[in-house]
């Protein structure tokens, strides 16, 4: 009954009720998008950190990894000291440098990593073999796309280039053998990955033994906070980053688009109370003489209330419903401009989708809504019956 | 003997900040951590080659803040300034520099200068500050395409909440439209004060909101240059963002007065009273 009068009055002023849901729409795909922007980065750094299974990553002192050119020293004695700590399960050392790989009269530019195959957790293989012998190499679809090579080529692969003399330096025949997809690589990232020790050799002298990185894996059931106190105490020379550090310090660069989502959030959440406010009350006070006849003959006010506030629920679901649609697709077109910031990885979304976040807050905007419906109903529910009618009938 | 008196640095204020430090005290750089040695002797006694760079004592002369350069942003990088030959000998760089800076006289062609560098160089390339500006400045560009998204969305957001606004208010006066109509009023003249009514409210709104528009952007950049501890001005309200947000905001005020107005106008005044 309750539901079927609320229906009868949003359909009777029809206009009213499509621009009032487009308005709660609007704000709730806003909400939603910034829900998803405030949750999402943070979810999906971290999803990323630990999708290799990896717990702790060693930079060298006072970096992040790769942020700078800097090393850690001593590599054997750096992995003789972790392998001291038993809670420690694996230990991965990766080197990172620069290439460059003559193709006709031009010069291909790219990244490569050194790394241990066996314990690898930089890449997902993708076809091919992988770099199982000293000359071999892997690379990734945007670098064997530019240098125009197929899996089995001889690459003539150098790790120095004086393009004043065009000479190269380090230089190395490589066998490409597989396919790759780098975890941690940005979108337009041209990235190859030999064996450490085939880089070592191709490098400067004065690089030897060194690594840019160590990933470390921890036993189950230990505290990788612990372990990573341990590491900073007994290796000074390296900054251990726990996944929890991690995702702080990305925390703490991104933090402006934190805060701007829950600055336009909690906009987006007033609007939409507003909006719902404005509505019903503009709704109520031209239907007070109804409302007066409705008490007259005997209708209670919790009734008319619920009415009432049937309205602005129905308002309220059916534009957050529409406003999710409207916010995945808003959301889906916003995260295609921030995927394009400079060197991140091409796996990290700022907008995620997460069930209970999204739901949580268009469940709030449902409930502000119905809240803000609830004071302008009680109000002319309480409205005196017969000075209401009279002053009806008068005007 | 006499001892040669320290050499001096400047630091930024965010190293000042975090290591207590102020102009005048004394501080031992070193090119690597001092406790590299400590891992050798507690842990694996071979394979772990100390550092031999020695130490050396300066004293702080100056606390700079940082040039407005968006590619340090949010970095947290701590900066000491020092004397090129000191930082040469101390990192073991020997003669050598990452880049030189030319300033030019003006009215100089720039373009013809960097041809002639490149013609003549020998191990290094000349490039124009204003191409290294822009390619240091790329997440700055994503950053603001993301800003002009979301003011298209908030552009939106607006006008919805505008227009329903307006039709309520409007709807809310059927009595009146229908008594002024009873009297003989014109549709055109009930449309065209309804119109000028609903400028005026767009009007006053929009100039409600450049103040909160404005205040906001000074509480902004007070934030963030506090936060990141950097002149940049992060929001600046210029006088082309104030008139296209009233001229936006007068736009949609009289499109939604007369939208609403005209449904009102069309319907019967009895039917607007309800008879």
């Amino acid at each position: 009954m309750r539901l079927t009068l609320a229906r009868a009055s949003l359909i009777r002023h029809r206009a009213r009720t499509v621009l009032a849901v487009l308005g709660v729409a609007v704000a709730a795909a806003m909400l939603l998008d910034m829900v998803m922007l405030a949750t999402g980065m943070r979810e999906s750094f971290r999803e990323l950190l630990v999708s290799r299974g990896f717990d702790i990553r060693l930079a060298p002192k006072g970096t992040l990894p790769f942020d700078t050119d800097a090393t850690i020293p001593s590599v054997g004695a750096v992995t003789a000291v972790l392998r001291s700590n038993p809670d420690i399960r694996e230990i991965s050392p990766v080197l990172g440098a620069s290439i460059h790989i003559p193709v006709g009269p031009r010069d291909v530019s790219a990244t490569i990593l050194g790394i241990d195959p066996t314990v690898q957790g930089d890449y997902e293989f993708l076809s091919g073999r992988d770099v199982t012998t000293p000359d071999a190499m892997v690379a990734n679809d945007s670098l064997i796309k530019r240098l125009h090579a197929r899996i089995g080529d001889t690459l003539s692969v150098a790790t120095g280039y004086d393009p004043q003399t065009r000479t190269y330096s380090g230089q190395r025949k490589l066998v490409l053998t597989g396919r790759v997809r780098f975890i941690y690589g940005a979108a337009e990232q041209l990235s190859a990955a030999v064996r450490r020790e085939t880089l070592e050799d191709m490098g400067d002298p004065a690089r030897r033994d060194r690594a840019s990185l160590f990933m470390v894996r921890v036993r189950k059931g230990a505290d990788p906070d612990r372990v990573r106190d341990w590491i900073e105490t007994y290796i000074p020379t390296v900054s251990a980053i726990s996944v929890a550090t991690a995702i702080a310090q990305v925390d703490q660069r991104l933090s402006y688009f934190r805060q701007l989502a829950i600055i336009l959030g909690s906009v987006s959440l007033l609007v939409g109370f507003l909006l719902v406010t404005t509505l019903v009350t503009v709704s109520v006070n031209e239907r007070a003489g109804e409302i007066a006849v409705m008490r007259a003959i005997g209708v209670s006010r919790t009734h008319v209330v619920e009415q009432i506030v049937a309205e602005g629920v129905v308002i309220s679901i059916v534009g957050a419903l529409l406003g999710l649609a409207l916010g995945l697709v808003t959301a889906r077109y916003l995260n295609g401009i921030l995927s394009t910031f400079p060197g991140l990885p091409m796996a990290i979304d700022f907008f995620l989708f997460q069930p209970l976040a999204a739901w949580s807050a268009l469940g709030l905007l449902a409930v502000s809504g119905i809240a803000a419906g609830i004071y302008p109903a009680w109000r002319a529910a309480s409205l005196p019956i017969s000075e209401t009618l009279r002053r009806e009938a008068i005007a | 003997m006499q001892q040669p008196s320290p050499r001096t640095i400047a630091i930024d204020e965010s190293l000042a900040a975090q290591a207590k430090l102020k102009v005048g005290d004394r501080v031992t750089l070193l090119a690597r951590p001092a406790a590299e040695d400590y891992a050798v002797m507690t842990a694996t006694p071979s394979g772990y080659t100390p550092s031999a760079t020695p130490p050396e004592t300066v004293i702080v002369a100056a606390i700079v803040r940082r040039g407005a350069d968006p590619s340090q942003v949010a970095r947290g990088d701590l900066l000491v300034r020092m004397h090129l030959d000191q930082l040469q000998e101390i990192s073991g760089y020997g003669d050598r520099v990452d880049r030189f800076a030319i300033a030019t006289k003006p009215g100089l062609r720039i373009g013809q200068l960097l041809d002639h560098i490149n013609d003549v160089a020998f191990g290094f390339r000349a490039y124009r500050s204003h191409d290294i500006a822009v390619e240091t400045s790329r997440t700055f560009q994503v950053v603001s395409r993301f800003h002009r998204a979301i003011g298209v969305i908030t552009i939106v957001a607006s006008s919805v909440f505008l227009l329903c606004i307006m039709v309520l208010k409007v709807e809310e006066r059927r009595r009146d439209i229908a008594a002024l109509r009873l009297m003989g009023i014109s549709r055109s003249s009930i449309v065209k004060s309804i119109i000028v009514e609903a400028a005026l409210v767009a009007v006053l709104g929009s100039i409600l909101g450049v103040a909160l528009g404005w205040a906001a952007s000074l509480f902004v950049n007070w934030h963030y240059q506090g936060l990141y501890r950097t002149p940049l001005e992060f929001s600046i309200v210029t006088p082309e963002i104030v008139a296209v947000a009233v001229s936006l905001s007068l736009f949609l005020g009289a499109a939604a007065g007369v939208l609403a107005s005209l449904r009102l106008v069309r319907t019967p005044p009895l039917v607007l009273l309800g008879r």
